[in-house]
Order: structure tokens, then sequence, then C-alpha cells
């Protein structure tokens, strides 16, 4: 797979914006400045996803990142305070040490990772040149077959059917796995997420807690009658 | 003989240096796998060194979403890349890109629960302030 021409261009482009973006989240001072530069960094990494030829892993990308996560993200933000960060009285770094320690840390990793990259893509080109060489022919066969779209010069790719097909005939099972999963999750934060109010009105804390509570907030012990 | 050796090494160092550049400028002209895998690389980086240093949970929990959508880059990569090396048209990759959203998706939503829960008992988001288990 090599890209050339516009394809080339546009890759280096959303590239670096989603590395400055990247830096930027991990930078920035307000937290809210962090989450508009994660969705900048998001949406550079679906434009990536689309010049690899995945767009529906771009389009899920940015439904559910950028329409959803982030929104999330962006609400607790604003239900917790910030005020204090954004004075600019709070340090929002650790300790020097600790700051400098990782990183050390992290540009030994940037240099191992690049090594291991580099090395490793040559000695799979070594092994996978000639394939590359034969298949190149047939995907450009492949591509030939696919129905044109409506501007007449570019194709329609199968990709999404591919995916759906794969998705239930061999990934079934990881599939129900995953909504299982996403069910425990919400049933999670809820439960997380109650107060102590809502906990008393379930009949969900601890009694001994609960009398020292009720001592502070008389409110809870009415809570208390109610649900028995 | 000094007058020779220098003006040589002086012109093969150059030559070595300009065909480096051009031999580099000639590859980024043509972006492959291993640029991909590139970005994925400093992408995962930055997540790291944000997770590391930043003292407010909600900003650590950005940085994590970071590092998983540079796995994410990395699996899209090679799934292109096997669609031009195996017959088959595969995009198990992409599968698997699904599956970590999917996972993303909840642990951002169990990880905000949690941050809430904690604001209410703590009134803190520095994630050094909160040090209940250490003694």
């Amino acid at each position: 797979m090599t890209l050339s021409g516009y394809e080339a261009l546009f890759f280096w482009i959303f590239a670096l914006s989603a590395i400055f973006a990247g830096l930027l989240t991990v930078m920035a001072r307000n937290a809210v400045h962090s989450a508009l530069f994660l969705i900048s960094s998001l949406v550079s990494v679906a434009a990536l996803f689309v010049i690899a030829g995945a767009e529906f892993i771009a389009g899920v990308q940015i439904l559910v990142y950028v329409g959803g996560v982030m929104v999330l993200f962006l609400f607790v933000i604003m239900l917790v305070n910030v005020g204090a960060e954004e004075m600019g009285r709070e340090e929002i770094f650790n300790k020097q040490k600790q700051v400098t320690a990782s990183l050390i840390f992290c540009f030994l990793l940037v240099g191992g990772v690049l090594y291991a990259v580099s090395e490793g893509y040559r000695g799979l080109q070594a092994i996978n040149s000639q394939k590359v060489a034969e298949q190149t022919a047939l995907q450009a066969a492949r591509t030939q077959r696919l129905g044109t779209g409506a501007t007449g010069t570019s194709r329609i790719t199968e990709d999404t059917q591919n995916l759906g097909a794969l998705l239930y005939r061999y990934g079934s099972l990881p599939f129900e796995i995953a909504s299982v999963l996403l069910l425990v999750a919400i049933i999670g934060s809820v439960m997380l997420a109650r107060t102590l109010k809502q906990e008393a009105s379930a009949d969900d804390v601890d009694p001994e807690t609960l009398q020292e509570e009720i001592a502070s907030d008389p409110e809870l012990a009415k809570l208390e009658l109610r649900s028995e | 003989m000094l007058n020779f050796f220098i003006p040589t090494l002086a012109f093969l160092f150059q030559s070595r240096l300009v065909d480096g550049l051009s031999r580099m400028w000639e590859s980024a002209k043509q972006p492959d796998l291993s640029k991909f895998l590139v970005v994925g690389a400093l992408l995962f980086i930055i997540g790291v060194a944000g997770v590391l240093t930043r003292r407010n949970i909600i900003v650590i929990f950005m940085s994590i979403e970071l590092i998983l959508n540079a796995a994410n880059l990395n699996f899209i990569a090679f799934s292109r890349y096997l669609q031009v090396t195996n017959p088959a048209n595969a995009v198990a990759g992409q599968l698997f890109a699904v599956f970590v959203i999917v996972v993303a998706a909840a642990e951002a939503a169990i990880g905000l629960g949690i941050v809430i829960a904690l604001y209410r008992n703590k009134e803190t988001i520095w994630v050094d302030e909160i040090d209940l288990l250490k003694w």
C-alpha cells in the first residue's frame, strides 16, 4: 500500500494535525480546551481512516467518539469545578521529578518504537515484496469490477458489506459479549453516580452510615421511613 | 595531499547528506504502512506522556482515549496492508477497530461515573490529592 499524489498530501496534513492536536490536548491548561483539541485530533484520525480505505470505521469514529464520548466528557467537565485551574493558580502537571522521569521514559519509548517499526517494516517488505507486486495487480482488477459512484470517477467500495458479513459470520460471539459489556457499563455507571439521597430512597445504605448522615441532613430520615 | 582530501571528504559528506534527504523526501512523497505506524506510535506516546504527567483526572481519561485511538490507527493500517498482500479482501482489522471503539465507549462511561462519585466524596479532581489507599 503506497499512497501517492493528493492522497499523500492529505495524509501528511491530517497526520501532522492529529499529532499537534494530541500534543495540545496534553498541554492545554483548561480542560475544555483539552477536550476540543482531542475532538480535532479524533477527526484528523478519522480522515486518516478514510485515506486508508476504512470509511465505515471513520463514520463510527465520528459518531461514537466525537458525538458520544466527547459530549459525555464535556458534560463531566462542566459538572466538576475547574475554576481554579483556569485562573492559573494550580499547577497542571505533576511534581518536577515525576515529570522529568516520565518524559525520559517517553523519549526512550519513542526511540524504541520507531526503531522497531523501521526494522520490522524492512523485514516485512523483504518477506512480502514479491506478493505485494502480484497482489497489487489483482487488487486493481478487483477495483475495476466495483460499481462507479455518481460522479463516475470514484468507485463504490464493498468494505462495509464485507465488514458486516465478517462481524455476523465469524465475530458473532464477540459481538454478543460486547453488547453485554455495554449493558454492564450502563448499569454500573448509573449505580456509581447515584447520590446519597438516591441510595437512601432505594434502601441501599449501610445503617450506621445513614444514622451519621441523618445528623447532618434530616431530610434523609423521611426517605428512610418512606422506603419501609 | 591535504588539499586533495578535504574537498573530497566534504563532497562525499555533502552528497551523502543530500542523498539521505532526497531519499527521505522520496519516501515522504509516497507514504506507506510504516508512515501510518509512525503516526500511531507518536499518538500513543503523547497519550502515555499525558497519563504520566497530568494531575487532572479528566485529562488523564482523555489521554487514554488518545492511546486507544492510536491502536485503532494501527489496526486500520494493517488491514489496508493485508488487503494488498492477501488474496482475500481482508477487513479483520476493521472488525477489531469496531470492538476497540465499543470498549472505549464503555470505559469512558464507567470512568466518568467514577469521577463524579469521587468528586462528590472528595471535592477534588487532582489525582495527587486522591490518596485514600496510601499510608
